[in-house]
């Protein structure tokens, strides 16, 4: 018999970090036709009563704010699913932030129908920041949560009403309408979703969505409040792989009931009206993007019968890059500014007060679905109160 | 003082003569360890994440076969540690998985990841063993990591939460990964007493104590998963 040197096959072979320590994919059931995520979300931040820069309609800081998530899609059969999403923040109620129908009635086409509270339609950042798996900011962009002076529910009588909430979204009063003191809405909401049907084709290098919703991009609804329902498109190009790019539009009844019988003789129709662009090209360790947000909405003042047209123009830029495979390092550059309108006489000032974020912010992945993050937030703001501030805080972010 | 200066070369030399002698008596017989990995409960399919923002079904992919369990000798004959070939191996990325799921590989050898998709990937892994992250990188090209350490390496792709596979990484050649009805066979064990190990990625390993005489196969079954 031969001698035989015996070693070990490996000095430390780590056969318990085959698998990683805390779930790391969704729970499956019913042969894979059923399944379930989750995302748990805790931004740990300063605390803001004074500026309100990133404060949300549903008057939550964004970077202090505790989120857990439950999703679930169950698709019986291959041309239908059930898909839905329950969220509470800050250990609130819990809320069904996305409840839809999907289905695809001919399966050789791309072609699907959804119905219920659906994804937005319209640009890019509505899709992509409902989840942390793809956003490596802590902060959003200002299109998307920074709270202008405007209301649904409620109207200035005159223009010096609007003019007194200017730079006070996070808390608006107006005299007609809704007496109650309560948060304005930003350009496009990123916290709801609106209800109705949406259709999405795609086919080779383009897709096209659009829909019928009940609310609009500031404020979408699960309920109608209004007769009036909006229509929203976007059309995506990708003209080679690492580059996307889409135009978007949207345009629906903003006031409320309540407010228009207030105002009777106005003319106008009250609505919002939207356009957008977003692009987004990555390649190796780089990823930039960049979206321009404009929204127009008619706005009647109801002591003079009359109405203006407010608009606001939202843009930025945002770039990433992966230093290591567990640090993400990025940075974005975000403007939102607001047209001029007829004050007083002689004055004619914005009708809301221009604001400039930047945000730098660090990721370390503890394992693929588990990140530490870290921001630096710096808020400027041509009015208001406090016009400017540097926010820090953190974030811990886990999903399977 | 001459006598501590040369102690150790001397030792090196018997170990050179020792290693020498173990690759000419490890050539001669030819037997296999062989058997069968059986799994309890046959693991599913890996499933994407349910996302509520996709406005569309989400896309299909190539279903991953997590049956495949690799066995090892936990120990080996020292000359199975001195083979050092460059060796080039390669793990695709079809159709939104990684194809095969599970490969086994000496240290020392070159993994090439080809992008053969229709879609951007990033291949990365976390692993301590060797952590990387190639980049996003276009369908045709490729791009290659050389695996020098012995462990296991969990490979993801940043953009398909549903895509994995894993590298197990040995310092030995003595492992194989099973066929698809769980059949396996290490060939050329020379004749001793080794500890044979299965894995798979969704059980706990069990390993077998085997010895190998100078002819005939041995058969060793195992049985995965939980009772």
């Amino acid at each position: 018999m031969c001698r035989v040197f015996v070693l070990l096959a490996f000095a430390a072979f780590p056969l318990a970090a085959a698998a990683q320590s805390i779930p790391s994919g969704p729970v499956s059931a019913f042969d894979g036709r059923l399944v379930v995520g989750a995302e748990v979300v805790a931004n740990i931040g300063d605390v803001d009563e004074t500026a309100y820069f990133n404060y949300t309609d549903y008057e939550h800081n964004t970077l202090r704010l505790v989120r857990l998530a439950l999703a679930a899609n169950w698709r019986p059969t291959e041309r239908l699913a059930f898909v839905g999403e329950v969220r509470t923040e800050d250990f609130g109620q819990p809320r069904a932030y996305a409840a839809y129908l999907r289905v695809r009635p001919w399966l050789r086409h791309a072609l699907d129908i959804q119905v219920g509270q659906i994804p937005p339609s319209f640009g890019a950042y509505g899709r992509r920041g409902y989840q942390s798996t793809d956003n490596a900011f802590i902060g959003y962009p200002l299109a998307y949560q920074y709270l202008t002076a405007l209301r649904p529910d409620a109207v200035p009588a005159t223009a010096l009403d609007l003019l007194t909430m200017r730079a006070r979204g996070w808390r608006t009063t107006y005299p007609v309408g809704s007496a109650e003191a309560a948060p304005g809405v930003p350009l496009i909401s990123a916290f709801r979703w609106d209800t109705g049907v949406q259709a999405h084709w795609e086919g080779g290098a383009v897709d096209v969505t659009g829909g019928v919703t009940v609310g609009t991009l500031s404020d979408p609804r699960v309920e109608d409040h209004n007769d009036g329902k909006q229509l929203s498109g976007r059309l995506g190009l990708r003209p080679f792989t690492g580059l996307v790019a889409g135009v978007s539009a949207s345009r629906g009844e903003f006031i409320a009931d309540n407010v228009n019988t207030l105002v009777p003789n106005s003319p106008g129709s009250h609505a919002q009206t939207a356009f957008g662009a977003d692009a987004e090209y990555s390649r190796d360790h780089w990823l930039v993007r960049g979206e321009l947000v404009w929204s127009r909405w008619n706005i009647p003042f109801a002591a003079t019968q009359t109405t203006q047209d407010l608009d606001a123009l939202g843009a930025w830029v945002e770039g990433r890059y992966r230093v290591t495979p567990r640090i993400v390092l990025a940075g974005r550059a975000d403007r939102l500014t607001f047209s001029r309108f007829d004050a007083i006489a002689g004055l004619r000032p914005t009708w809301d007060a221009p604001v400039e974020r930047f945000e730098v912010d660090a990721g370390y992945y503890l394992q693929r679905n588990l990140v530490l993050r870290f921001a630096v937030q710096y808020n400027d703001r041509n009015g208001g109160r406090v016009r400017s501030r540097t926010y820090f805080s953190g974030q811990i972010a886990y999903w399977f | 003082m001459r006598l501590r200066l040369l102690l150790p070369v001397l030792v090196l030399l018997a170990a050179f003569h020792a290693a020498t002698e173990t690759l000419v008596s490890t050539a001669a017989p030819n037997v296999a360890i062989r058997g069968r990995v059986e799994l309890r409960q046959a693991p599913g399919d890996l499933t994407r994440r349910p996302n509520v923002s996709d406005v569309a079904m989400p896309r299909g992919h190539d279903p991953t076969d997590r049956r495949r369990s690799v066995v090892y000798l936990e120990t080996a004959p020292r000359a199975a540690f001195e083979q050092r070939e460059d060796v080039r191996v390669k793990l695709d990325q079809r159709n939104e998985a990684f194809v095969p799921h599970v490969l086994a590989i000496v240290a020392g050898t070159t993994v090439d990841f080809p992008n053969n998709d229709k879609t951007y990937h990033n291949v990365f892994s976390l692993s301590p063993t060797k952590p990387f992250d190639l980049g996003r990188y276009a369908a045709g090209h490729s791009k290659s990591i050389r695996f020098d350490r012995p462990g296991i390496v969990r490979v993801f792709c940043d953009i398909h939460s549903h895509m994995s596979a894993f590298i197990l990484v040995f310092a030995h050649r003595h492992f194989t990964v099973t066929d698809e009805e769980g059949r396996y066979r290490l060939d050329n064990v020379p004749p001793g007493t080794y500890t044979v190990v299965a894995w798979n990625e969704s059980a706990a390993t069990e390993s077998r104590r085997v010895v190998v005489g100078e002819s005939g196969d041995v058969e060793a079954n195992f049985l995965l998963g939980r009772r």
